[in-house]
């Protein structure tokens, strides 16, 4: 609909549409103190045309559930919406189960554990995993990876992505429809090609691709996970500065966040341990100090317990604290062989 | 700005590895030593980490159809003076090459903060350097050893602790860049030190500890270290005691076996292989 059919002042209705807000919908996203910075109008009136627009969009829709705040849900619209978001499984189900699912879209989650526990082949198995067609409950995404450490190894990235095919191959056997129309055609390599790597060699290249992300991911709107791995390396190298440290990573989590909401995708920041030094003792935590504890929505620490490898939900707003066992195998993250030792005892 | 499309690379189902000059350590290692990545190959003295690193500046020269990098190498050393005699008694099991030692570049290192410095001088040494038949490009650093660097000269506490980590990932980040930008395989020697309690140490790969000549051990500089190396190889040995008879008596010969196992890596399962040194050859056995 046409900014020219709402009831406002003609000197109003003429700036709106210089401004190049032309059509109502284009008003809904915007604040007023936007409009008003943007036509030189004072704040009442900015007010005064968004209630306006608001009604009329209130008019033309049926149901009449307007919001209050333009752009605001209520709470059950959230539920609704985040019901149908998918997760990206990690292809262990006690992970996935502890984790409500599995990695959550729409959310920054922080992965930390010690060299060798499994957090990059955890990265390069959610990039795999997003690309599972839809017809097996996957996403059908692409994966962003941006490495900052030289870790990611394709030959790993090959092996996973195989696995991956085979179960899906055997998932498809095993429920004998005919799903002819999603046979599983697709090649270990094609995997390969739906991940967009970037490298990344100092702090400066890491914030300025994670500044192009927004355009990037804009262009190629099937990306359904980004993987920084890790988010770390860059930033403990003797950073003067420690009060510039917490900005530019602050802002980079600012960033990711709002790349998550706007594109229902999910990030994972891979992140080291350190020991930190309190009350006369050394102390294993997650790097990046104390602010940066606050960035992430979800926080997951792998650590070994004995011989087996660990997940623990450290922090999370929807489910509670819970850890389960994972292995890393020839095939990738898979559940944890003395689980499946239980399951198949009972 | 604009990602890598990994089906454009060189090989696009391998990441480009350097032959360690033997076909049973190249399989048990995915065909060699990694490039653009940092490998650490940590080991107590006397284990052969020096020696399998010399074979890898000879084997580095083979041509990429054998294996190789067909490039020449550095090789930066702080410990000893350089084993100019083994790396010469080794070159005779590679006669393929034509004058290996002039294809090895070496320089001593005095402090970490030299290191440093080295390094950064490198980057124009290793973007100058034309391809020609007597000189090809480098592609293989060396270091050995990045523990003797740091064990002297930082202070156990908090302060130096922190600046020493921070230079960890200054050198660590240098080397990854140049083995990024140049298709470098880079190699960094690592010691190691007793684990002193019995109760669980930090677990940092596939095991708590590691044992050598029945000694506790785990890689010297900590957790940060850890945190700076792609794959950490770790290589040990254990004095076995044959039965022997000798002229009716019974008697005790003593054998050392050698073995080199994954602490972690990115592409690499836990494993391990027996290797043997010799006067001309380093090499793995089959099992």
């Amino acid at each position: 609909m046409e900014v020219s059919s709402l009831p406002i002042s003609a000197s109003l209705r003429a700036k709106l549409i210089s401004g190049g807000y032309t059509s109502i919908s284009s008003l809904f996203s915007v604040s007023h103190s936007d409009i008003a910075r943007d036509l030189k109008i004072s704040e009442n009136e900015a007010l005064e045309i968004l209630r306006v627009a608001s009604q009329r969009r209130g008019s033309e829709r049926s149901n009449g559930t307007s919001s209050i705040v333009n752009g605001a849900q209520s709470a059950w619209e959230m539920l609704n919406e985040e019901k149908s978001l998918g997760h990206i499984t990690t292809s262990c189900s006690e992970l996935d189960d502890i984790l409500g699912g599995g990695i959550s879209c729409k959310e920054v989650t922080e992965i930390g554990g010690v060299p060798g526990i499994g957090k990059t082949q955890l990265g390069i198995q959610l990039a795999v995993n997003v690309q599972i067609p839809m017809d097996y409950g996957g996403l059908q995404g692409k994966a962003v990876y941006i490495d900052t450490e030289g870790s990611f190894m394709v030959e790993r990235a090959l092996q996973i992505a195989e696995a991956c095919l085979e179960d899906m191959r055997e998932y498809h056997g095993f429920l004998k429809r005919d799903l002819q129309a999603c046979q599983v055609n697709m090649q270990p390599k094609d995997f390969l090609e739906n991940i967009f790597y970037f490298r990344v060699c100092s702090y400066t290249e890491q914030i300025a691709v994670v500044n192009y992300l927004e355009k990037f991911i804009s262009e190629h709107k099937d990306v359904k996970v980004v993987i920084i791995d890790s988010i770390t390396f860059h930033f403990r190298q003797d950073f003067d500065d420690m009060a510039l440290r917490t900005r530019l990573l602050g802002g980079m989590a600012l960033k990711l966040m709002k790349l998550a909401k706007k594109y229902t995708l999910a990030v994972i920041l891979l992140n080291q341990v350190t020991t930190k030094y309190t009350e006369g003792q050394y102390q294993l935590t997650l790097a990046l100090g104390d602010s940066w504890s606050h960035a992430c929505t979800n926080r997951v620490i792998l650590y070994w317990n004995g011989n087996e490898r660990y997940a623990y939900i450290d922090k999370s707003p929807s489910v509670r604290s819970a850890a389960a066992a994972y292995s890393v195998t020839g095939r990738g993250i898979r559940s944890s062989v003395s689980n499946y030792k239980r399951v198949k005892m009972l | 700005m604009k990602p890598e499309d990994l089906l454009q690379r060189l090989s696009p189902t391998h990441t480009q590895k350097c032959t360690v000059g033997c076909p049973v350590l190249d399989r048990f290692l995915g065909g060699g030593i990694p490039c653009n990545s940092i490998t650490e190959l940590v080991a107590e003295s006397g284990c052969g980490k020096t020696q399998i690193s010399l074979q890898l500046l000879l084997s580095a020269q083979l041509p990429t159809s054998l294996g190789g990098l067909s490039g020449s190498s550095i090789y930066l050393y702080s410990e000893s003076p350089f084993p100019v005699r083994r790396l010469h008694q080794l070159s005779s099991s590679f006669p393929t090459l034509h004058n290996p030692l002039d294809k090895i570049l070496t320089h001593p290192l005095h402090s970490a903060h030299h290191l440093f410095d080295v390094l950064s001088q490198l980057d124009s040494l290793l973007s100058s350097r034309r391809d020609t038949p007597s000189s090809p490009p480098i592609k293989l650093i060396v270091i050995d050893s990045i523990a003797a660097l740091f064990r002297f000269e930082f202070e156990n506490n908090p302060r130096d602790l922190k600046q020493r980590s921070g230079l960890f990932f200054r050198i660590s980040s240098k080397l990854k860049e140049q083995a990024r930008r140049f298709g470098l395989a880079v190699v960094v020697i690592n010691q190691v030190v007793d684990v002193m309690n019995d109760s669980d140490g930090l677990r940092i790969g596939n095991s708590t500890c590691l044992y050598t000549s029945e000694r506790k051990v785990c890689a010297a500089l900590g957790l940060s270290w850890a945190n700076c190396v792609n794959t950490r190889l770790f290589l040990s040995r254990q004095e076995e005691r044959i039965a022997r008879e000798v002229n009716g008596d019974d008697g005790f010969s003593t054998q050392t076996r050698r073995f080199i196992r994954v602490a972690f890596a990115p592409h690499l399962p836990d494993s391990y292989c027996e290797f043997v040194i010799t006067g001309e050859k380093i090499f793995g056995l089959e099992r």
